[in-house]
């Protein structure tokens, strides 16, 4: 019987930082071993839970995509015991990671169609593994149009910016950044998701959403989605909820009947309307 | 006490038909014998559910802090003290309090009952003036009461409340002078001795906090145990952690306790936490002369400085 | 078979040659299940124990892997008990909760060595109940005093000796080579005249509670059902089909071990995010999500109530917060009888 709880041993690699307020750091996490990479096989959506030896363990989305091998690549908040020894960790030290947990992106209903992407601010972590996936030269022909509408409070708490600046010259995404306010040396759009999301106004024929982000940014995008024409089927959400065993066992993360780590963490809108709103 | 009662519900349903409160707060008939149940009475009609008797164990003080309601109490003289307390830290608005304070003459402890039965199983109960009847399957007893009350019932000083808006029935007796001949045996033990009978006792705890959460002191947002940046205290169930979350827990008490023994009734290991609340309660009235509760007028110890205060550690005796 | 009271002990301590055995104990003022020293320290004269036996298969801290971390990886040992176990004279409610737990430790994507690996190595010999409690509703859930549902044995106490029924190979195993005599007529008759007589007065009814569950959520009768509970977790440590746990570290620097924790949805921070977010804020909500997961998420995902009605959160709430009545209450008057 092979045992859930034990991690596997990586290589902190990279210690980034990430936002200009410094308070998000992207680790990027070698295996050890090509056995070990083989026994790791993920798809973008899916979490992991990372481990600080003699620290503890939390559950991080993938932000790294299967198309990237050799490495995972997770983006973390500084806010508790865990997040904060892995900010302050020195690059060489191992990790351990316990995964892949969870669902993932419903990539083989996606194909075909088109695709809207979503995300604010620190919630961008697998969609940003979504995005990478769908644009490896293997996968990209399997889907249709691909728009991405990426919104944060400033430039500087935006993630992935070296990214952002390569898919901008792409011209098989159509890649939206925007920020709140306007700032200095910004070209880009100026507003909160919900509207540019009005504003850009991606058609829902043949079309899935997946929208990740702060409850406040997803209360006033959904009915910009619902307005567009996206029936709750083809709205795809991603929950977060505090977890422990990531097994579906210590009862924690629970919505209703379904636990967020092992039926989740993706949901369709139309499942999550099944469930109390206690999330 | 049916005549207790009937002025309770008297009360309650007064408060409540003239609109002077949004709820009662009292007891009811619990769902076992020699139980009662905290109960929540927001209508006139309900009031006729609750009751006054000898298994009114529990402080309601506990359900007393921050609300956003006008309610009223039924408060024996432990819980009174709580109150007082409670007051004084800003956590009850005595404007929207009203308290209808009942002399105590001890609480029934269902430990003692059970340990009278011996494993048989309580089926009915009856109290019967100083006596209580304890009937089972096969079996009918009369026992005094005095012999099943709470320890922490046998050596109260203080069975009136403190502060009321409505007194019920006739004031009892005030008993003369202190009474911690417990604490006194276990401070005679020696410390290796002291030390085997604690470890002993809290590798029984299983850390379910109902003491914590059953004291109306405790209300602090986040507690000592949960804090994990830094992390104070160890979660896992083990004598010397469960011994130190109970100590803290007592000293963060200090000068607070009103010696209700909500927290020793809570448990549902019958661990003796009153002998630690206890020897606090001793120590704090030793040290500064402070009775928590007792006088709404005074500052509670630990948020006061007076010049006779005893300082062995800065001025050599 | 049969085992005559007086030979009961000796009766365990042979059983001890081949398996740990686990049996109520007398504590204080209550029974717990410990692992025995010698057969003398059993006693079967109990109602039911503080503590289920659930914490022989799940314990309260357990630790689950040690590890010791360095410049070039990580040395992680797994503690996992595989020891042959007895667990002696449980009741048929702590025997049905282990059929419960089972869903829970081996669900769809998953499986729990730590629980299952100790489970397959135990065998149950259950004592069956001659005179259930009056806080016992074990038929309302499907169970019943002498109900074998998980059990590898069931006892019957005749008076002076117990008629042993075995249920299942695991039982066969252990009872062969024991040589115990054989049960006659009598003994046979008088095991069914004390089946018979076992009653549990107390009945909730709770045919459609699982409906009215799938659709009160947001009802205003949590407001009142919740309201003198305490948020501690005296139901939850004492109840046989809960199985919450938090995971932590006890570690110097980076060599320690990974522990398991009994914990509660009970407790306020519990499902409190690292944003300070908590879907569950107040007692209110917590309350419900007791009563729903045992009444309403467990059926929907099992197919069963995880309740066995043993009633130990009735006899150790501090406030006397009854079940029954909560359930009286959803499902309308009329819902409970107590003979």
């Amino acid at each position: 019987m092979r045992n859930p709880y034990l991690p596997l041993p990586m290589k902190l690699v990279k210690n980034f930082t990430e936002t200009d307020d410094k308070l998000i750091h992207t680790f990027t996490l070698e295996f050890l071993s090509e056995a070990d990479e083989a026994s790791f096989k993920y798809t973008p959506g899916q979490f992991a839970e990372l481990c600080v030896f003699g620290k503890g363990e939390a559950p991080f989305g993938i932000a790294s995509s299967p198309t990237e091998p050799g490495h995972l690549k997770f983006s973390v908040a500084k806010v508790g015991v865990v997040s904060t020894a892995l900010h302050l960790m020195e690059e060489g030290t191992i990790v351990g990671v316990r995964g892949p947990l969870g669902n993932s992106f419903p990539i083989e209903d996606f194909k075909g169609k088109n695709l809207v992407i979503i995300g604010g601010g620190f919630a961008f972590t697998t969609l940003r593994a979504l995005t990478a996936y769908i644009l490896n030269p293997a996968n990209r022909g399997d889907f249709g149009k691909l728009t991405v509408i990426y919104g944060a409070r400033t430039p500087g708490l935006l993630l992935y910016k070296e990214e952002l600046a390569e898919w901008e010259k792409r011209d098989d995404i159509e890649l939206v950044c925007t920020i709140d306010r306007p700032a200095e040396g910004w070209n880009g759009r100026v507003g909160f998701v919900p509207a540019v999301t009005k504003e850009v106004a991606p058609s829902a024929d043949n079309a899935y959403a997946v929208i990740c982000g702060p409850p406040v940014m997803i209360k006033f995008t959904m009915p910009e989605l619902e307005a567009l024409g996206f029936p709750p089927e083809r709205i795809i959400m991603s929950l977060e909820n505090r977890m422990k065993c990531g097994i579906g066992m210590c009862g924690r993360c629970n919505v209703g009947n379904k636990y967020v780590c092992k039926d989740g963490p993706v949901f369709t809108r139309a499942e999550l309307n099944q469930l109390p709103n206690e999330y | 006490m049916p005549e207790l009662t009937g002025a309770i519900r008297e009360a309650a349903k007064k408060l409540l038909d003239e609109k002077k409160v949004d709820v009662v707060i009292g007891f009811a008939p619990g769902s076992l014998p020699l139980r009662s149940t905290p109960c929540f009475v927001r209508r006139p009609e309900d009031a006729a559910g609750l009751l006054w008797n000898r298994s009114c164990e529990n402080n309601l003080a506990n359900y007393l802090r921050k609300r956003s309601d006008k309610a009223a109490v039924v408060a024996k003289g432990c819980d009174s003290r709580a109150i007082v307390e409670l007051i004084k830290e800003n956590q009850i608005d005595r404007e929207n309090l009203f308290i209808i304070g009942v002399p105590c003459t001890g609480m029934i402890d269902r430990q003692k009952v059970a340990r009278k039965l011996a494993g048989r199983e309580l089926l009915a109960a009856e109290e019967n003036g100083d006596n209580v009847i304890l009937k089972g399957r096969d079996f009918s007893e009369t026992v005094p009461a005095a012999e099943l009350l709470h320890d922490s019932c046998l050596s109260c000083r203080h069975p009136n409340p403190v502060i009321y808006d409505l007194l019920v029935g006739e004031p009892l007796p005030e008993k003369e002078g202190v009474d911690f001949s417990d604490v006194n045996a276990f401070e005679a033990k020696s410390p290796a001795e002291r030390r085997a009978y604690l470890t002993e006792e809290f590798s029984r705890c299983i850390r379910c906090y109902a003491c914590r959460q059953a004291c109306p002191m405790c209300y602090c947002e986040e507690c000592f145990v949960d804090c994990s940046t830094p992390q104070w205290i160890g979660k896992s169930s083990e004598a010397q952690d469960n011994l130190l979350f109970q100590a803290v827990r007592v000293f963060h008490s200090a000068g607070r306790c009103a010696d209700c023994g909500a927290c020793e009734r809570a448990c549902p290991m019958g661990l003796k936490l009153h002998l630690l609340t206890r020897k606090m309660v001793k120590d704090v009235q030793e040290l500064f002369g402070y009775d928590a509760g007792v006088n709404p007028e005074e500052k509670p110890a630990l948020a006061d400085f007076k010049a006779e205060d005893p300082q062995p550690f800065l001025i050599k005796e | 078979m049969i085992i005559n009271k007086n030979e009961l002990a000796g009766f365990l301590d042979r059983l001890r040659a081949g398996y740990q055995v686990y049996a109520p104990v007398k504590e204080k003022d209550y029974t717990v299940f410990k692992e025995i020293g010698s057969g003398e320290e059993a006693t079967l004269d109990y109602c039911n124990s503080k503590i289920p036996p659930k914490g022989i298969l799940f314990p309260q801290t357990e630790k689950l892997f040690s590890y010791s971390c360095g410049p070039d990886g990580a040395r992680v040992e797994e503690h996992i008990d595989d020891r042959k176990k007895v667990i002696f004279g449980l009741r048929p409610c702590d025997a049905k909760s282990l059929v419960l737990l089972d869903n829970v430790f081996n669900n769809d994507k998953y499986q729990d060595p730590y629980y299952l690996t100790r489970r397959e190595n135990t065998t149950l010999i259950g004592l069956g109940c001659n005179h259930p409690a009056q806080t016992c509703f074990c038929t309302s859930l499907g169970g019943g005093p002498f109900d074998t549902a998980g059990l590898d044995a069931l006892l019957v106490d005749t008076g002076d000796k117990y008629v042993v029924e075995v249920l299942s190979d695991k039982g066969k195993a252990l009872f062969s080579g024991l040589a115990l005599p054989a049960a006659g007529d009598a003994e046979r008759t008088a095991a069914a005249a004390v089946k018979e007589a076992a009653t549990v007065d107390c009945l909730v009814n709770l045919n459609g509670l699982k409906e009215k569950l799938d659709v009160n959520f947001y009802d205003p009768i949590w407001d009142g059902l919740h309201e003198k509970c305490l948020g501690c977790a005296a139901c939850t440590y004492t109840c046989p089909t809960c199985h919450c746990f938090d995971i932590v570290d006890d570690a110097v620097d980076a060599d320690g071990c990974r522990v398991r924790n009994w914990d509660a949805c009970m407790f306020p921070i519990f499902t409190l995010h690292g944003s300070g977010h908590n879907p569950r804020p107040t007692g209110k909500e917590r309350f419900r999500q007791r009563v729903m997961h045992k009444f309403k998420y467990f059926v929907d995902n099992f197919n069963a109530m995880a309740c066995v009605g043993c009633g130990r959160c009735i006899k150790n709430c501090p406030v006397n917060l009854d079940i029954r009545n909560v359930l009286a209450e959803i499902q309308g008057s009329e819902a409970r009888s107590d003979k």
